[in-house]
């Protein structure tokens, strides 16, 4: 591997790693504040990247337009599943939660499928040439994506710390009958949680179907990777998440000249076990992972 | 017809193998297996692969078990350290990841182009017709085993000790008992049944490929034994039955119902899994007919 | 009476705990809750607040009866509470500790007021409460649950694993909250210097109220000393 190779691959890298945040991201929310690996996270991704697709289908020239209705698609999808499933599941084992995510992956995936059909979808992007460096390639596609993914991450982070309803989350995360013993009202606080956590997934779902293309397998293709990147930077830790998915962005992206490309996911679930195994808490978490 | 319900009893006897192995990791020990597809095609590639290269079914079939139960070892070591939900995640990565080695290395098992003409069970005995009908008893016999077996280990001592465990571990770690082996045997023989059940499906279908080794199956499998009531030695075969009429059914509804495509067909089985998982946890976490606690 | 609890039963679901609880605070009052371990102190500190998941009886604050009304609707009517151990959000900063408690009225100025009573907490307003000390999480727990203005507050354990020298300042602070317009009902295991701080107490054992009356009467009762407040001192 020559050093300009390293350099592409670390770039590549990098900006894999930013996206994967967005959903894990949205894992540890979860995770934190509701208490169960949400395995419908991937298919709220691509719920919410077809929505976008469609946005354009209906005319909409401009890709932030079709930002928008993905992110409206997302926080819908996610708050509408909240109030039917995962609510009435609250004070239950973590597995009712865990079971039923699996329902409601399948489920939002079935009637994706049934009504839009499996074809590949792509948005329509000006076609932009890459900025060549001596050999190191930047997309600037590639520069815009990572920014948004940036931006979003700023905006939660502004959201979590500076606001109130973020403070509740937060408190909500820590301790809910104290949060409760407070007066706060976890319902309308649970409700703004999971339109963030929707819109974080269809930001992640856009952003991975413009780098690539839209698929019904796009969102539950990640959501191992994104998993893995929570664990990697310890759950319930929305900093974690973030430099968890830039680590394994790097080290999917790094293992390709090894393994060939087709091995990602089984490189995100190999570092994945290690974590769990070497350091269960992750790089910045609690000891939650662990008995 | 005759011909028909016994391929359609093969096809449920199968699950209801891989459904017995999930009520003894889930329903009795609490362990959360989201793998058992992983399981279930190590078995069945295992066993194909043998007999393709000259072995003989039975040893083929025990092989398969015990690849898959194997197999199951580092995992059950692995459910040790983590929380339940994290074992989840684990075996539906680790299956995913064993469905990615299946597409990938074409040397051993022709990749997405399958392994075709796998030998049919009791082929060679020129019995004709009659093989399936043999097929379909040995399974009964096996499925009987796994059911004999797992009585056995319920209400035997050790059976008391696998409950304690999944109500409370501390306490039988209290009573000097070691709950971690107990735990890690019962995720290898759950998954060598998964193995066995793979088996039987590679000979039984005769063409195996890494799509028919997606997630859903797994969780075809964990709709059955909620249907059927986790932890209910009869759950299994109800469950496993009622799982079967779905499938088969709609399969049927399909030439009713004018101008639905097969693609769309299978649209509706995933909406109906993905409907049923919820509305299930939701509302009868029991199961169709249980009364628990 | 502010508080007026009968027949109170319940538990976490299993077998009841509280068999038949009978108690009264009145406004401005002091009243302590004392008993062996496994009595069912802290258990009924939960029903009043809400937080008890199996109950039965009748429990009335201000008149008004509370059954069906959430922690928050309790909250909001008046009362706080002031749980064991976890009494503070750790992941919080002190500030944010305050802060997040909603619907206070002149928040900025009423967290001031509480951060000037507590000298020690207006020194750490940015660390996070996980670094704070036993003593000065109970003093955040505090001024947390002052906030919201309440009428009751009832605090579980106030001096649990603290030590004595700060066993003697929270008493102290309790001490004064009558002043402040505060009623309180308290659980506490050092019964006696509990005792000797409330206007009135009552004795749980095995989930029933065995005694009750002035703190005075109890502290002087032989008998009762004997059994439940750890001998003579």
């Amino acid at each position: 591997m020559t050093l300009v190779d390293f350099c592409n691959l670390l770039i590549n890298g990098t900006i894999e790693g930013l996206l994967i945040a967005l959903p894990a991201l949205a894992l540890t929310l979860v995770m934190g504040v509701a208490r169960f690996p949400n395995a419908a996270t991937g298919d709220y991704m691509t719920v919410s990247a077809y929505a976008g697709i469609g946005v354009q289908a209906l005319g909409a020239t401009s890709i932030v337009v079709a930002g928008l209705g993905a992110i409206a698609a997302g926080a819908a999808i996610s708050v509408v599943f909240y109030l039917w499933v995962f609510r009435a599941l609250r004070g239950r084992p973590p597995v009712a939660s865990l079971v039923a995510a699996i329902g409601v992956a399948f489920f939002s995936r079935s009637m994706l499928t049934l009504f839009v059909g499996h074809d590949q979808q792509t948005f329509n992007m000006p076609l932009v040439r890459a900025w060549n460096f001596g050999g190191v390639r930047l997309l600037p596609t590639d520069l815009y994506v990572a920014a948004i993914a940036l931006i979003a991450m700023a905006l939660l982070f502004a959201l979590l710390h500076l606001t109130p309803i973020g403070r509740q989350m937060r408190a909500i995360a820590d301790n809910p009958d104290l949060a409760r013993a407070c007066g706060i009202r976890s319902g309308r606080v649970l409700l703004a949680l999971w339109a963030v956590v929707g819109a974080l997934c269809a930001l992640g779902g856009m952003m991975f179907g413009i780098k690539a293309v839209v698929s019904p397998e796009l969102g539950w293709e990640l959501l191992i990777p994104a998993f893995a990147a929570m664990i990697l930077g310890g759950i319930g830790s929305p900093l974690g998440a973030v430099a968890g998915g830039v680590l394994l962005g790097i080290a999917s992206e790094l293992s390709v000249p090894f393994v060939g490309p087709s091995y990602k996911i089984a490189v995100a679930f190999a570092l994945l076990l290690l974590v769990l195994l070497l350091r269960p808490r992750g790089l910045f978490g609690k000891a939650i992972a662990a008995r | 017809m005759t011909a028909y319900l016994v391929a359609v009893g093969i096809v449920a006897l199968i699950y209801m193998l891989l459904t017995i192995g999930l009520n003894l990791q889930y329903g009795y020990t609490g362990l959360i297996n989201f793998g058992v597809v992983a399981f279930f095609a190590i078995g069945a590639y295992t066993a194909a692969l043998l007999t393709l290269a000259g072995w003989s079914l039975a040893p083929a079939f025990v092989v398969a078990m015990v690849a898959a139960g194997l197999l199951a070892y580092p995992i059950g070591l692995l459910s040790l350290r983590l929380s339940d939900d994290y074992l989840a995640v684990v075996t539906l990565g680790f299956s995913e990841v064993v469905r990615l080695v299946i597409q990938q290395e074409r040397w051993l098992t022709n990749g997405v182009q399958g392994l075709p003409g796998i030998p049919r069970i009791f082929q060679t005995l020129g019995i004709g017709e009659y093989a399936e009908l043999a097929t379909l008893a040995v399974l009964v016999l096996c499925n009987l085993a796994a059911i004999a077996v797992m009585l056995h280990l319920v209400r035997s001592p050790y059976g008391r000790l696998i409950q304690a465990i999944r109500d409370d571990e501390v306490a039988v770690e209290a009573i000097g008992k070691d709950p971690r082996r107990l735990k890690v045997q019962v995720f290898m023989l759950g998954s060598g049944l998964a193995g066995l059940a793979g088996a039987f499906y590679a000979h039984f279908i005769t063409y195996l490929s890494p799509d028919q080794f997606l997630p859903l199956v797994t969780f075809y499998v964990w709709i059955a034994m909620i249907i059927g009531g986790t932890g209910r030695t009869s759950g299994a075969a109800v469950g496993s039955l009622i799982l079967m009429v779905f499938l088969e059914g709609s399969r049927f509804a399909r030439d009713w119902i004018p101008g639905v495509s097969e693609v769309q067909m299978a649209s509706v089985r995933l909406a109906l899994v993905g409907l049923a998982l919820i509305l299930f946890t939701i509302y009868r976490p029991q199961g169709m007919m249980g009364r628990r606690q | 009476m502010l508080l007026e609890i009968s027949d109170v039963r319940g538990g976490y679901g299993g077998a009841d705990i509280l068999h038949g609880v009978a108690l009264e605070v009145g406004e401005r009052e002091i009243v302590t809750i004392a008993g062996t371990n496994g009595a069912g102190k802290s258990t009924l500190a939960k029903a009043v607040i809400g937080l008890l998941p199996k109950v039965s009886g009748r429990i009335a604050f201000d008149g008004r009866d509370l059954a069906g009304q959430q922690v928050e609707d309790r909250i909001a009517a008046g009362l706080a509470y002031v749980p064991q151990v976890a009494n503070v959000f750790p992941s919080l900063t002190v500030l944010e500790n305050l802060k997040v408690v909603p619907n206070v009225r002149d928040a900025a100025a009423r967290i001031a007021a509480q951060l000037d009573a507590f000298p020690a907490l207006k020194q750490r307003l940015r660390q996070r409460a996980a670094t704070l000390s036993g003593g000065e999480r109970q003093m955040l727990a505090f001024a947390r649950a002052l906030l919201t203005g309440p009428r009751l507050v009832v605090l579980d354990e106030p001096t649990a694993a603290l030590a004595p020298a700060l066993v003697r300042q929270v008493f102290d602070l309790v001490l004064q909250l009558p002043a402040q317009g505060v009623a309180v009902l308290m659980v506490e295991q050092r019964a006696r210097q509990a005792l000797a701080i409330s206007d009135r107490g009552c004795i749980l054992d095995q989930g029933r109220v065995v005694l009750a009356g002035p703190a005075a009467g109890l502290l002087a009762d032989d008998r009762m000393a004997q059994l439940y407040l750890g001998g003579a001192h």
